[in-house]
């Protein structure tokens, strides 16, 4: 009857920190900075592209956070964060030098091995960059692994634009298909205006071979998903990163379950088919606030 | 292990020696007919003929409240210190009735799936479970979900009978403590007479049952997401979490750092939360995805019959009826269940 369990003593750490030093701090928008971070003793985080980790300060409390960083990019880390509230504003006001509590790498991050040999389309919206940043920054240390590589971008204003200067240099970049839009432009904005989904008729997708990775706020999920459809993608080849309260990380609290399915465990990272049959998954039926 | 009885004329040294040695948490009257689990100051203050407990014993592994660890703030650019806190003092949980030990085993299941819950297990290998046999009332449906014999998960298990108590050994652990403490007999013919007579007659006093058999539960939600069941459901409740508060298999948690009025220390301890709050499931960013009414309120049965019990292979549910006895707006966890298999309508 009981599913009775060896208390190992590796598993007292589940929820204890471990104090990570942070290196320097980027400020990439009025809301958002980059922090870089180190574990104790150049010891590597060990992630994959689309996962993420528990991030706290003590006194403010822990948060769940994506890396942005490549496991590629060294034994270092980075973490893109908005200023949301206590604890992300807390973070925002460290300097180098500060300690930081991570716990993790959590998570399902994106199944590269099914988009080796594929083209690859990130559709990246406002700070969904972020995750997808660790993706394309670990595929373009690998470029070989997919053949054409295609990433659509959009923001809400010019100003809201994260890792400008990576976005240049993916837009100089000969291997990669770059699209930018804002939903609106300020003076100085020459390139397109729109909501993501008028990017989709600039790019010319060879829907069998195309694998989708999709990561932005829900209301995003259903309109590029119609797009994704109408393209012809295989349903199977679209992978979306979901957003939810955790507390844990660990599959315990309960906060980010969605139907059976524990974001921090299943996820965040799914295939369209395994969300399809999730009812609770891209609906916010509730009104925001 | 062989079954032995407890003379009535030896209970009472049993009880005074285990006190002797051992904190002992277990059932006492906390006002006439309100009883809770709480650590006792002596055998007196037990209470073995009780109904049924307001909170669950699972508080004894899984407090309200529990310290992850302590931390206290660097100075000058040194690392803050943490302290990991693990409680793993021995102690005794006594008069746990079948369906809180069947609660029990499903929370070791629960902390066991994909990591090791290391606080649960602290305090869980701490414990030796004494169970006692119950006495049910017109709440209890532990027949229906199976949980009315227990399946294992105590060290010893007390039926009342004639002769005094009926003692079933439940594991090497048991065994050494009535070996050491209990001064006993084998059991007669007359004496497994009556232990299977109290089995029966309880199981006949409970009158709450499902409609449907539990193995089909699944299947019933599974057909019922836009029942009219819900909506109706949702318009009683209140959102007040006293369901998921009181119930033995109900496990969410928040996680809060407490700080001293100096900001210099602090606990990080996780608290029973509720997925039937608000804000259970809201993001940073202001999106709800369980922000209506409805939506909370079916997934406490989604959860319980569904969810954990597809991964599981039975109910999330003892059928100890404490949501239905603690639930300000009556609503019966049973009640809405046979709605559902009864199609629906009102």
């Amino acid at each position: 009857m009981i599913a009775r369990a060896t208390f190992e003593s590796s598993e007292r750490t589940l929820y204890i920190p471990t104090l990570a030093t942070l290196l320097r701090v980027e400020t990439l928008t009025a809301t958002e900075k980059l922090f870089e971070l180190a574990l104790p003793n150049g010891q590597a985080l060990g992630h994959w592209p689309g996962q993420f980790v528990e991030v706290s300060l003590f006194g403010y409390g822990e948060a769940p956070i994506s890396l942005c960083s490549a496991p590629e990019d060294g034994p270092t880390f980075q973490l893109c964060i908005r200023r949301v509230g206590t604890l992300t504003g807390a973070l925002h006001r460290l300097e180098p030098g500060a300690f930081v509590g991570i716990r993790g790498p959590f998570g399902k991050g994106f199944p590269v091995e099914a988009m080796e040999g594929k083209d690859l389309l990130v559709v990246a919206g406002g700070i969904g960059l972020a995750p997808l940043r660790s993706l394309i920054r670990h595929i373009l240390a690998h470029r070989e692994k997919v053949n054409r590589f295609l990433i659509l971008y959009g923001a809400k204003h010019p100003s809201e634009l994260l890792f400008r200067p990576e976005l240049e240099e993916w837009e100089a970049r000969e291997d990669v298909e770059f699209h930018v839009t804002v939903d609106r432009p300020d003076e100085g904005w020459k390139g397109h205006v729109g909501v993501i989904t008028t990017l989709f008729p600039k790019v010319d997708l060879d829907s069998e071979r195309t694998v989708a990775a999709v990561v932005g706020p829900p209301v995003m999920y259903r309109f590029v998903l119609l797009e994704l459809l109408a393209k012809g993608i295989p349903l199977n080849q679209i992978y979306f990163s979901l957003e939810r309260r955790m507390k844990c990380g660990v599959g315990k609290c309960g906060h980010c379950q969605i139907n059976g399915v524990y974001v921090c465990q299943d996820g965040p990272v799914f295939s369209f088919p395994a969300l399809k049959v999730l009812w609770e998954a891209v609906e916010a039926r509730a009104p925001v606030r | 292990m062989t079954p032995v009885v407890l003379e009535a004329s030896a209970v009472a040294p049993f009880w005074e020696q285990l006190f002797q040695r051992y904190r002992v948490m277990g059932p006492k009257e906390k006002e006439p007919g309100f009883y809770v689990f709480d650590w006792l100051s002596g055998p007196g203050e037990l209470v073995l003929d009780y109904v049924t407990t307001i909170l669950p014993p699972k508080k004894a592994f899984f407090p309200p409240r529990d310290v992850l660890f302590r931390f206290e703030q660097g100075r000058n650019g040194t690392p803050p210190k943490v302290e990991p806190i693990f409680e793993q003092e021995p102690f005794l949980l006594v008069g746990v009735h079948p369906c809180d030990l069947a609660g029990i085993a499903l929370l070791d299941w629960a902390f066991s799936q994909g990591h090791v819950d290391p606080h649960w297990w602290a305090r869980r290998e701490a414990a030796t479970i004494i169970g006692v046999n119950c006495f049910p009332d017109e709440y209890c449906f532990c027949t229906s979900v199976g949980t009315c014999r227990p399946g294992g998960g105590y060290d010893l298990f007390l039926t009342p009978i004639e002769a005094g108590y009926f003692v079933e050994v439940g594991s090497e652990k048991g065994q050494r403590l009535l070996e050491a403490y209990a001064q006993r007999r084998p059991p007669e013919p007359n004496d497994f007479r009556d232990a299977e007579r109290f089995w029966r007659e309880k199981e006949e006093r409970i009158s709450r049952r499902l409609k449907t058999p539990a193995y089909a539960l699944p299947l019933l939600l599974d057909a019922s997401v836009e029942s009219p069941v819900w909506e109706r459901t949702a318009q009683r409740c209140y959102s007040c979490g006293s369901c998921t508060t009181v119930c033995p298999t109900c496990f969410c948690f928040d996680v809060v750092d407490e700080l001293t009025l100096d900001l210099r220390k602090g606990e990080r301890v996780r608290r029973w939360d509720s997925c039937q709050f608000l804000d259970f499931a809201r993001v940073a960013g202001g999106q709800n995805f369980r922000g209506e009414r409805v939506a909370r309120t079916r997934h406490r049965w989604y959860r319980k019959f569904y969810y954990l019990m597809a991964r599981y292979g039975r109910p999330f549910c003892t059928g100890c009826g404490r949501c239905a006895r603690a639930c300000t707006a009556n609503i019966g966890l049973v009640e809405v269940l046979n709605e559902l298999a009864e199609g629906g309508e009102p």
